[in-house]
């Protein structure tokens, strides 16, 4: 049987199993309870959770960009191993206390949590807008990458549209049939499924390029040094960008409503473990690196499509490496994916749902709710399947550009939790300052000042706007400030 | 101790490792050379403080004044 054979077959014997695990952990729960489908019942426990939360970092971005990274710049790849270690901390101290709030109010999503705070509708509706368009960006990324590793691993066999089809589609299935319990249960087996494949392949690449890490590393020092150093003579990244772009990946992080939403899933001793635990998910992601760099000189930049390929061409073309090879990097890669794909196609259909849906038709029951986000789930999966087949990007741009609207929740967010004072207007004339000079900066002019990262420009000037906006209008003094800055 | 003073040292704590990773404090590890355990010097610098946070958290844990209070969580 030749390579390609034998990778379809063991990608779509992961598939199988991905399908069947997801559409399982939902059965035997009320499948007719709203608070199941969306936070499965607040009572999911330390393993679940920290692989559900460790998922998000795993994605296609990870599995395929880190090394891309690595490859193509050198150490700012590090970059992608801070963020993952520091992202989650402030977790430790916002995490209980978003979770106690959550549970006192009856709250899923991020814009319902805002607006109960607040009391805006107008808020609440923003927010639902921007999360549902950062996550088809984010959904976009996952699902190239899904379409990217089926088209490579079967060495062109199967197209673009079938494989992002084939892999999204059972995603899709499992979260509108079993909610967040299947996503987790999926993340659980895909997150496992990726860290053995990332450190047994990563490993021996490294060693049937170089014969050691040291040896490797010892080469590139001495034929370029500055490749190891961020903002050197000679590196296509600097300092500032660097720092940046490290500095809106952590305010950001948890402001993403499928992790934000986490909080109202579990208890506060939960939470503080899974965060204890974390760092650990950042060094699972150093084979990856390795694996950029040993490509370094060895890879001819023109034979790549993009940087983010080198994995999967390093296996299929450099070096000749038996199918089933093929087969288990294919389907970590796709576990990567599709253990972020499905807890934010979970999470865009219920801040649309709550954020849209329920500001503009009022009153629903239970019942309509559930439905309409089960729904949701099909048609946010619809999109975000036509959006990637018809359009393109670089995957680490795109993500960049979708944490860069997402990292702008955040002074509405703190404020929420610490500040009596802010109000309503102040929130969301920040919020909207803030995402439009995001979006200015990143797709009207290419360029930025001193290369700051367009997100922390934003989510600067909504800072400011917020402070000062809140303390011109009038206190607000509906009994949920007190609510949410005395919960704990 | 109380929370407040809790919540203090925790931001004091993964705050400054996070800095020393960050410019400008990460110049200081920002260095191709030499190696250590086969790794470049900034490599290993971002390893060493990831560690080092991991280990100060497992520590804090246990101060937690919330953590200690049995049955409430």
């Amino acid at each position: 049987m030749p390579h390609w054979q034998i990778a379809l077959v063991i990608m779509i014997g992961y598939l199988v199993i991905a399908l069947l695990i997801g559409v399982l952990a939902g059965r035997g729960k009320d499948s007719s309870s709203l608070d199941e489908f969306a936070v499965a019942g607040g009572k999911l426990g330390l393993v679940v959770m920290w692989f559900l939360m460790g998922g998000a970092v795993f994605s296609a971005f990870s599995f395929l960009g880190a090394p891309g990274w690595a490859y193509e710049k050198g150490a700012p790849a590090f970059y992608i191993i801070i963020y993952t270690a520091f992202a989650i901390l402030p977790w430790y101290i916002i995490g209980p206390k978003i979770g106690k709030i959550g549970q006192k109010h009856k709250l899923y999503t991020v814009s319902a949590f805002l607006k109960q705070r607040y009391q805006s509708k107008v808020l609440a509706m923003i927010v639902g807008l921007i999360a549902l368009l950062a996550s088809i960006q984010y959904l976009a990324t996952q699902l190239t990458g899904m379409a990217h590793i089926f088209n490579i691993m079967t060495e062109g066999r199967i197209p673009f549209w079938l494989g992002g089809l084939l892999a999204y589609g059972i995603v899709v299935i499992y979260v509108a049939t079993g909610g967040l319990r299947a996503a987790a249960w999926s993340d659980v087996f895909q997150g496992l499924l990726m860290i053995v494949i990332s450190w047994v392949v990563g490993l021996a690449i490294v060693n049937q390029l170089h014969d050691s890490v040291g040896g490797m590393f010892t080469n590139i020092v001495t034929e370029t040094p500055e490749f190891l150093q961020v903002g050197a003579e000679g590196s296509n990244m600097g300092k500032v960008s660097f720092t940046t772009t490290i500095l809106v990946s952590v305010i950001g992080f948890l402001m993403w409503p499928h992790l934000f939403s986490k909080s109202y899933a579990s208890d506060a001793k939960t939470i503080k473990k899974t965060v204890l635990v974390y760092p650990v998910f950042a060094l699972f992601l150093i084979p990856l690196l390795l694996v950029g760099f040993a490509a370094k000189g060895v890879v001819d930049p023109g034979m790549l499509d993009s940087p983010d390929t080198v994995l999967p061409f390093l296996i299929t073309t450099v070096m000749n490496l038996p199918g089933w090879v093929y087969g288990l990097v294919g389907a970590g890669a796709l576990a990567a994916a599709m253990s972020s794909a499905d807890a934010i196609t979970h999470s865009a259909s219920l801040e649309t749902t709550d954020g849209i849906v329920r500001n503009i038709w009022g009153d629903l029951s239970d019942k309509t709710v559930l439905l309409i986000m089960r729904v949701g789930v099909f048609i946010i999966g619809g999109l975000a399947y036509f959006i990637t087949i018809f359009g393109g990007q670089g995957l680490v741009a795109l993500l960049l550009g979708a944490y860069g609207a997402i990292v702008q929740f955040a002074p509405g967010v703190y404020s929420a939790l610490f500040w009596r004072r802010a109000t309503a207007t102040g929130v969301v004339a920040g919020l909207v300052v803030g995402t439009a000079l995001n979006f200015y900066f990143q797709l009207v002019v290419v360029t930025t000042p001193f290369e700051i990262h367009a997100g922390i420009l934003g989510l600067a000037a909504n800072i400011v706007i917020t402070i000062v906006v809140s303390l011109l209008t009038k206190k607000q003094v509906n009994a949920e400030v007190e609510d949410y800055i005395r919960a704990s | 101790m109380s929370k407040r003073k809790f919540t203090a040292i925790y931001c004091i704590t993964v705050t400054i490792p996070f800095l020393m990773l960050i410019f400008p404090l990460s110049e200081i590890g920002n260095r191709a050379t030499p190696l250590v355990f086969g790794l470049p010097f900034s490599f290993f610098w971002a390893i060493l403080w990831i560690l080092i946070t991991f280990t100060a958290l497992l520590f804090i844990y246990q101060i937690d004044p919330a953590n200690r209070e049995e049955g409430d969580q």
